[in-house]
């Protein structure tokens, strides 16, 4: 009851507090007249009684301020008034505070965007059911790849059949097909998953069901859709169900449609992107017998409850021997010896697998934006603290009149907080903006499973930073100001604002902070964009120019033996249309990564304990290097002679030549694809090619081998190369033409110029420099207003010093090095400390860097140019200002 | 001006809440009737007597209402709540004790 009424009453006071004014007034009014009426029983007169009365209550302004306070001890009012007033200060001051407000609303908005994408990359449980129990199983082959690489297909069953951690295990295998049978067809990226793995994943289908095992053998012509797909073909038609759709011109039944939020694979699981349609695994006879082969089967499994990664990874190592014991039976049975192929197995937590090769750069860039955000904190803090050097003489004046210190103090943080708040609403309009343009910049290698967007975690992230800055600026500028030194500043204050040395040097340091974290963003940023132009000058071995490529798959049963002849009149009629220069084909285009493939030298066996001869392979058709203009330094390129009968030929890149046959003559030497003891034909080199980059631009180039498609025939889909007279992009209905005059049925997926190839191979190189150098941008700008402030606010404070120098004969050039030193000073000490900063924080880009070194000595002294410039650009104003200053009127000053 | 030096820190609470335990009143007869029964010793000032009230009245202790004085006049009246009195029969006990701790101390010293 007690409680209630307290509240009640003090919730009263807050919304009348006039009305309880004027009842104190009353009240006190009421004891003065009983006091006069008391005096006049006692033979005063009127005046007497009224001035002895006045006497006996003392100050009546004090003990209402005492009454008030007494009811007043209501942190809600005083808040609440402290609020108010604090709107009112800042409104009285629109420049500063719209500039306080634009630099914390960058800040915020700038760290609620990455921290948008942070929360729906790293933070966001995958979408499946108990994510943490997910785990890949990957195959560790020494002979092959130091990395642990995916499963070879007879291991699944083995493994599935083998261990005792998992609850589910299950596989898929990346595929595309043409889907037809409703309107255009179209290519759609596929996975072959067995039954179990919507089992391991935990996850049901939005509509129908997921396979059965029964499904898993061939014959079973099934399909689930994704739910884009079914909304993108079927208009998310609730019927969809068993009706039937063509995939590579053969009829399945549509059986299930996945949920909206269900993407799978996600980048780091599987080569591809997230797939359009699942299908049965149902392993064919052929990858069932590629024993040790063809490692290209992601395999998932969900852990058994209770079951560390240690565990199950305890328990593969004997699955592993086990799965080895097989091979080499199978090996014996085939008489051929395993010789030094070793196998293991290892589970990876699937988290890890997904986010881990993001991680480091987010987090990096979350740091990044950080530092803004400090700048930015400590840019407003140097305004807040300069306008509380002008306010000095208020704050000292409240002090001297009785004000608490701690009231001031408290009021100053409220100042601060709503500067912060203020910023932070607009900062939180500014992500909304900002995450739109960083959605659609995100590099595809980003696990991005669900939308980014402002959700309840964000905001309370914004909240929290807001508040934290708010607290940050606000609290050092009031410390200091309400330790102000009453006497000298009023004293000193007659003679105009001014403010105490340590607040001078607090300014100081607030500026040399800021350049400080300016130089690290701006090293990191440099650091990133020379690696870039290194990345974009490096020579990738062909010429993108005036080269436009597509894929093109056939679909397998309706072209089987067909395969070579389709491609032949196709790169026939390609060629003899207009504008076309050359015209060839590829299994793998440049910069796109490709087949590895084992090899053994004639006459060379590799020595043991080492691993296998490995290189990148491509089959190639038509002419395909001279479309790419990959120069052939020797021998020969492959002609109509090269045939199925002839012997087998091969072209080798010149890093393969000089590193498998130094000093001496590639062209005639021989090679087999395998180890050893298989038992495919030698191929005889005929010719020396130049060195491509296969793989990403900044990786170092591998050893590569062409071969000629009509020597092996069988590849249902090719990689078309068209080279023409102008623009690349021209040539798109070309190609179309050629495609449809054969097959008018067959899909063909959006074309792209080499020139996108390589734009497209250095996205996320982009995404994470364009963000670095937006920051560095941001900071160098805040850091320029920082330097400003303090310049100008410096000669101001110094006009009186300087127009008696002006009086004492110094001239304007004398004026203007003593601002310019003052602004160069600060520059230095901050660049040094910034310089220390950046070579102990640049590892944490290392992984970005290419061919540059993180303590590179031209991006450091081009940071330091650019801010020597900067400092001095923005010292400009002040400078020229000092100078105007008349020596008469600053003497007047006094 | 000192404020009621001439009363312990926090007697002039009890003073208050004991005054108004029997009928409501206001503060100039507040102030007048521990002046009376005090015989005069103990002199209450305005500018203590009217914080207190306010913070006894803030803390639920007491509680006020607008009502005619007997000069005809308006005036604030105050009374003590449920709380009010058991407040003042906690403060009353320890003030006993206390007192009675002085006494023995200065009879035995």
């Amino acid at each position: 009851m007690r409680r209630f009424r307290v509240f009640a009453m003090r919730l009263q006071s807050l919304f009348r507090t006039r009305a309880a004014d004027a009842e104190l007034d009353a009240e006190i009014q009421f004891h003065l007249e009983q006091q006069i009426e008391e005096n006049l029983a006692r033979g005063m007169t009127r005046q007497d009684a009224r001035r002895a009365a006045l006497r006996a209550i003392g100050g009546i302004t004090q003990i209402k301020e005492e009454c008030r306070d007494m009811r007043g001890i209501n942190w809600l009012e005083t808040l609440a008034n402290d609020v108010r007033y604090a709107i009112r200060v800042l409104l009285k001051s629109p420049g500063f505070t719209t500039v306080a407000v634009l630099t914390l609303a960058l800040g915020v908005g700038a760290n609620t965007a990455i921290f948008s994408v942070i929360n729906a990359v790293l933070l966001s449980p995958l979408p499946y059911a108990d994510p943490d129990r997910l785990v890949m199983v990957k195959e560790v082959v020494p002979l092959i790849a130091a990395s642990p690489i995916h499963v070879s297909a007879p291991d699944i069953s083995q493994i599935r059949k083998l261990n005792h951690v998992f609850e589910a295990v299950g596989g898929i295998c990346l595929w595309t097909y043409e889907l037809s049978g409703i309107s255009e067809p179209q290519r759609v990226i596929a996975d072959r998953t067995s039954s179990d793995v919507f089992k391991v994943l935990g996850v049901q289908p939005l509509l129908g069901r997921a396979f059965t095992d029964a499904e898993e053998p061939i014959g079973h012509h099934v399909v689930i859709l994704s739910y884009r797909l079914w909304q993108q073909r079927f208009g998310g038609d609730r019927g969809v169900l068993e009706r039937t759709v063509d995939l590579d011109r053969i009829p399945y039944t549509i059986i299930g449609v996945m949920p909206r939020n269900f993407v799978f694979p996600l980048p780091g699981m599987s080569q591809g992107p997230a797939a359009d349609i699942w299908v049965p695994l149902a392993l064919t006879k052929e990858e069932l017998s590629q024993i040790g082969d063809n490692f290209n089967y992601a395999v998932f499994a969900r852990l058994k409850p209770k079951t560390a990664i240690t565990q199950a990874n305890a328990d593969l190592q004997t699955v592993a021997k086990s799965i080895l014991r097989t091979y080499g039976e199978w090996a014996e049975a085939n008489h051929q010896s395993l010789g030094n192929f070793d196998l293991g197995l290892v589970a990876q937590p699937l988290n890890q697998q997904v986010r881990g090769p993001v991680a480091a750069m987010l987090w990096m860039l979350f740091g990044a934006v950080g530092f803004v955000l400090l700048i930015a904190c400590v840019n407003v803090a140097n305004l807040v603290l300069a306008r509380a050097a002008g306010r000095q003489r208020e704050i000292a004046l409240r002090l001297a009149l009785g004000a608490g210190r701690l009231r001031l103090l408290r009021q100053l943080l409220v100042e601060g907080m709503v500067l912060a708040f203020a910023g932070g609403l607009l900062g939180m309009f500014a992500a909304i903006w900002i995450k739109q343009g960083l959605a659609a910049m995100i590099p595809p290698r980003v696990p991005l499973f669900r939308e980014i967007n402002l959700d309840g975690h964000v905001l309370l992230f914004t909240f929290l930073l807001t508040a934290l800055t708010g607290f940050v600026f606000g609290l050092l500028p009031a410390l200091s100001a309400s330790r102000a030194d009453l006497n000298h500043t009023l004293k000193e204050g007659a003679r105009g604002a001014s403010e105490g040395h340590a607040q001078q040097r607090l300014r100081a340091a607030f500026v040399v902070a800021e350049i400080a974290l300016s130089v690290v963003l701006l090293v990191g940023a440099g650091l990133l964009v020379r690696s870039f132009e290194r990345v974009l000058n490096t020579n990738p071995g062909f010429r993108p120019e005036h080269v436009l490529t597509t894929s093109i798959d056939l679909p397998v049963e309706q072209y089987r033996g067909r395969f070579a002849s389709f491609f032949q009149q196709l790169l026939e009629r390609v060629q003899q249309s207009p504008g076309v220069i050359s015209a060839g084909a590829s299994t793998d285009l440049p910069l796109q990564g490709g087949w590895t493939h084992i090899f053994t030298l004639e006459g060379r066996p590799p020595a043991s304990g080492t691993g296998a001869n490995v290189c990148f392979h491509s089959v190639i058709y038509g002419n395909y290097l001279q479309t790419m203009s990959i120069p052939l330094l020797r021998g020969r390129y492959f002609n109509e002679h090269d045939t199925h009968d002839s012997t087998g030929v091969l072209i080798v890149s010149q890093s393969f030549a000089e590193k498998y046959w130094p000093r001496q003559d590639a062209l005639g030497k021989r090679l087999k694809w395998g180890t050893q003891n298989s038992d495919s034909a030698w191929l005889t080199v005929v010719g020396v090619a130049g060195d491509v980059k296969q793989g990403p631009l900044d990786r170092a180039t591998v050893p590569h081998t062409y071969q000629p498609y009509a020597q092996l025939g069988a590849f249902s889909s090719l990689n078309l190369a068209v080279r023409g007279a102008g623009d690349a992009e021209n040539l798109a209905s070309t190609v179309r033409h050629a495609v449809w005059s054969l097959d008018r049925q067959l899909a063909l997926p959006p074309m792209e110029t080499m020139e996108q190839v390589i734009d497209d191979s250095t996205l996320a190189r982009r995404f994470n420099l364009f963000l670095l150098a937006s920051f560095a941008g941001l900071a160098l700008l805040l850091a320029a207003i920082g330097i400003y402030g303090v310049l100008a606010y410096s000669v101001l404070r110094r006009s009186h010093e300087i127009g008696v120098r002006m009086a004492l004969g110094a001239r304007g050039g004398d004026v203007v090095r003593l601002v310019l030193g003052q602004s160069l000073r600060l520059t230095a000490i901050g660049a040094v400390c910034g310089v220390a900063g950046a070579l102990s924080l640049t590892r944490f880009l290392e992984g970005l860097l290419f061919e540059v070194r993180g303590a590179d000595p031209a991006t450091f002294t081009a940071v330091l140019f650019l801010l020597i410039a900067v400092a001095l650009a923005a010292s400009y104003l002040p400078a020229r200002r000092a100078t105007r200053v008349a020596p008469s009127a600053a003497l007047r000053h006094e | 001006m000192a404020k009621s030096a001439d009363l312990v820190q926090g007697t002039l609470d009890l003073l208050i809440l004991k005054t108004i335990s029997l009928e409501p009143k206001h503060g100039w007869a507040i102030a007048k009737r521990i002046q009376q029964v005090s015989n005069e010793i103990l002199q209450v000032q305005q500018g203590s007597l009217y914080p207190a009230l306010h913070r006894l009245e803030h803390q639920g202790w007491i509680k006020a209402h607008w009502s005619e004085s007997g000069t005809g006049r308006k005036a604030k009246f105050y009374s003590l709540t449920k709380s009010g009195r058991a407040q003042l029969e906690k403060e009353l006990a320890s003030w006993q004790r206390l007192s009675s701790g002085v006494n023995l101390v200065l009879e035995e010293a």
